[in-house]
């Protein structure tokens, strides 16, 4: 008992020798890091869920010269808008934080009255350069096809979000006054039951709630952002207390991003695949904002009209009476992204003049032709099986039917909005079919196919009825 | 003792004519005078040490509250970017001088009288009812035992799928906020009358009916009372979550809107007024208490 004890003594001695040893050689400092995600915000997962998931930002950190004993310890907190995120900010409990451009402007403004710390726009999460990803969407059921006939009627938004800032713009592109909609300012997840609940007659939101509740069955999207022209983007602030002490890890963080983007290029439907299983946002619509010729592009670079965007939107937050003076270019803060890229050996100037997404690419198998023009192509996802692409609208509905003819299970079908570019889920979309039936172009907007039919002598018919013809007409 | 002593003036010399009672011009001897003006001093003495004390704690707070900001005291607990009271103060004399905010304000008392009264209502037969009859008890206590802590911010989407109309959803989040504590309170009141009592009434012939109406209700009031005091609390607990649904109107949609803008002093400025607002409620509870309970201190 007592040689026992004596034993247990010495080994613990030894135990505590060489961990005062080791503890000497390097006596480690752990920094904890708050990082703020939007993980439902599904332009933001690169920046956000993908590192997390796939221990990225502890890949690129760096390990020698002064972070030799340094630890770094990330916590990852998640939220469902940006304000939070910047609260967050503000109180030191986060020091990297993710959200939309209106959310982002009011992130910098809010930090100038903070006498420890501003906030820096470090890098972009994902953008679309028209304005695509904040949409209005109203029941399935209402009579409501554009925005004009939701004249008087209650709609709701989150206000101070990016998508209040495409209602506004819309409405001002228009000329109509400030009282044209009953607006009301709702959180998604408030909007969203309301409007299942038809206590609103339309909601406005941001990724992925213009596409996420058409797809979850009860909802029709009526208005894109990409109808006002102005670019609508996700990017990464982080605390100027936090950057300046160590530019290394903000530097890291973006190499994570970049990784991030890179690992979701390579297999799209995988990568949705992934971020369904981590974020719970469907797969489907994960796919029609970050796959090919998606609605949002990754990219972290801060573009000129990015910024152009932000200034605007600190315009319209003035006219509102919500900000004072705020100067956005001083807020932007290219130096880690260019270090980034010039760490990984990549030509940043070139990325930033280039607004090239990656896009649908392949060989159609079902109309034996390759894709040449992405923006008129298709995509049939078939359960388990996989992403086949088609060239053509026309291709796609005629796969669509005679997979399902052959017993397949189709999980969604894509095309390509004929007007706008926009990819849209086909059973949501309008079709123009020409009266000989050959070709076939889809739209998300009524209105828009109309004109298209009335132009080009067809007419337009729903996905169900566009199905049929492609049949017969293939 | 500033106050005490203005709110001594009002009440002796309500005409403005007679502003200073000691150089009163009337012939009236001012002997006479002062010793109404000692008299009421002594009646209420109670009282307005009470209103001096709360004063002066008030003022402490505030002024705690802007050294703290001011000099942005970090200990552990940072006042780095807690708005002043100045900043505040500025917010009211801004949202003050449009209308909507009164009518924010104006809305959610409406709200808040019409889900209390409802709640009141309900649940103090109710708890009457259940404290009397133990077949009742049991059949509605597991079921009010597993609503009671569900918070109201969790009963928004339900409270959405629910009711026909917004204004009803919000209704109904205040009247559950007030409904338990005032439905165990009077449960608690009813098991708290002495059973003397209700033998006694009992030897005397009483029937049901007027053991309840002279026993019971009389008996449990004071806890009734409680509840409603508590009640009316967590009914403006409630209201945040609550006017979450409404997106337009009320001093909770206010507080999130100003929130989802982070501009912190109207934040401030928001919980301040559903404060004060939760205080005044309180005490017109308790008012009503005193009128109808004379025989109960409360």
């Amino acid at each position: 008992m007592s040689r026992n004890l004596g034993r247990t003594l010495a080994a613990v001695a030894l135990a505590a020798a060489i961990y005062g040893s080791t503890l000497a050689a390097r006596a480690q400092t752990v920094v904890t890091v708050g990082i703020g995600t939007q993980n439902t915000t599904t332009n933001t997962v690169t920046a956000g869920t993908i590192i997390r998931q796939l221990k990225l930002l502890e890949k690129y950190l760096p390990k020698d010269g002064k972070y030799a004993n340094l630890k770094f310890e990330f916590e990852w907190n998640n939220f469902t808008s940006g304000p939070p995120v910047t609260n967050g900010m503000m109180a030191n409990k986060l020091q990297f934080g993710m959200m939309g451009d209106y959310p982002l402007v009011v992130n910098g403004f809010t930090f100038q009255s903070n006498p420890e710390s501003k906030s820096r726009l470090i890098a972009v999460a994902a953008y679309n350069r028209f304005g695509s990803g904040n949409g209005l969407v109203v029941h399935k059921d209402s009579p409501y096809f554009e925005l004009s006939d939701l004249k008087g009627k209650l709609v709701s938004v989150p206000f101070g979000s990016a998508a209040h800032g495409m209602v506004l713009k819309a409405m001002q592109d228009r000329g109509w006054p400030p009282d044209y909609f009953q607006l009301v300012s709702q959180s998604p997840e408030v909007g969203s039951t309301n409007l299942q609940e038809k206590k609103i007659d339309g909601h406005a939101d941001f990724v992925p709630f213009a596409e996420l509740l058409p797809f979850r069955g009860f909802a029709r999207k009526i208005f894109d952002g990409v109808e006002t022209n102005l670019p609508t983007w996700h990017g990464v602030v982080v605390r100027t207390d936090f950057a300046e002490k160590y530019p290394e890890v903000v530097v890291a963080y973006i190499k994570a991003l970049i990784a991030a983007n890179e690992w979701f290029r390579a297999d799209p439907k995988l990568a949705s695949e992934k971020i369904q299983e981590w974020t719970g946002i469907n797969k489907e619509v994960v796919y029609i904002f970050l796959g090919p010729g998606g609605n949002m592009t990754t990219d972290p670079t801060i573009k000129p009209f990015l910024i152009d965007a932000a200034a605007q939107d600190v315009k319209v937050l003035q006219n509102l009476g919500r900000m004072k003076e705020f100067d956005v270019t001083k807020w932007v803060d290219d130096r880690y992204v260019r270090k980034a890229f010039a760490e990984l050996k990549l030509d940043y100037e070139a990325q930033l003049a280039s607004t090239a997404n990656y896009e649908v690419k392949g060989e159609d198998k079902f109309c034996n032709k390759p894709i040449v023009e992405p923006h008129k192509a298709g995509e049939v996802w078939v359960d388990e099986a996989g992403i086949e692409p088609l060239s053509s609208a026309a291709c796609t509905l005629a796969a669509y039917s005679s997979l399902k003819a052959k017993g397949k299970k189709i999980n969604v079908a894509y095309v390509f909005d004929s007007a706008r570019g926009i990819k849209l889920f086909a059973d949501q979309a309008y079709y123009a079919v020409a009266s000989d039936k050959t070709a076939i172009a889809p739209f998300l907007l009524k209105k828009d196919a109309e004109d298209y039919a009335a132009k080009n002598g067809g007419r337009v018919l729903s996905f169900d009825d566009a199905l049929k013809v492609a049949l017969s007409g293939g | 003792m500033d106050s005490a002593a203005r709110k001594l003036t009002e009440t002796v010399a309500p005409s403005p004519a007679t502003e200073n009672p000691l150089s009163a011009p009337e012939p009236v001897p001012a002997q006479l005078k002062t010793g109404w003006v000692w008299r009421w001093l002594a009646l209420h003495r109670s009282q307005l040490r009470t209103l001096a004390i709360g004063a002066v704690s008030l003022a402490l707070f505030l002024l705690a509250w802007h050294l703290l900001t001011k000099y942005r005291v970090t200990a552990h607990v940072r006042f780095v970017n807690v708005p002043s009271p100045e900043m505040v103060f500025d917010s009211l004399t801004r949202v003050a001088r449009d209308n909507k905010f009164l009518s924010h304000v104006f809305l959610s008392c409406r709200r808040i009288f019409i889900g209390f009264a409802i709640a009141a209502t309900v649940a103090v037969p109710l708890g009457l009812v259940m404290g009397r009859f133990r077949l009742v008890r049991e059949i509605v206590f597991p079921v009010s035992e597993v609503l009671r802590p569900i918070p109201a911010i969790a009963w928004v989407p339900m409270s959405i799928m629910l009711w026909p109309s917004n204004e009803e959803s919000i209704i109904f989040i205040t009247y559950l906020g007030s409904f338990f504590p005032i439905l165990l309170n009077t449960l608690h009141g009813i098991a708290m009358v002495d059973p003397v009592l209700i033998r006694a009434a009992q030897c005397l012939g009483a029937r049901e009916a007027s053991i309840f109406r002279d026993v019971y209700f009389p008996a449990t009031l004071p806890h009734v009372f409680t509840g409603l005091t508590v009640g009316m609390g967590v009914a403006w607990v409630s209201l945040i979550a609550a006017e979450m649904i409404s997106g337009q109107f009320g001093i909770g949609y206010f507080t999130w809107e100003a929130y989802s803008l982070v501009q912190y002093a109207d934040i401030a400025l928001g919980m301040i007024c559903i404060g004060v607002l939760g205080l005044g409620s309180s005490a017109l509870i308790r008012g009503l208490g005193r009128v109808v309970m004379p025989w109960a201190k409360t």
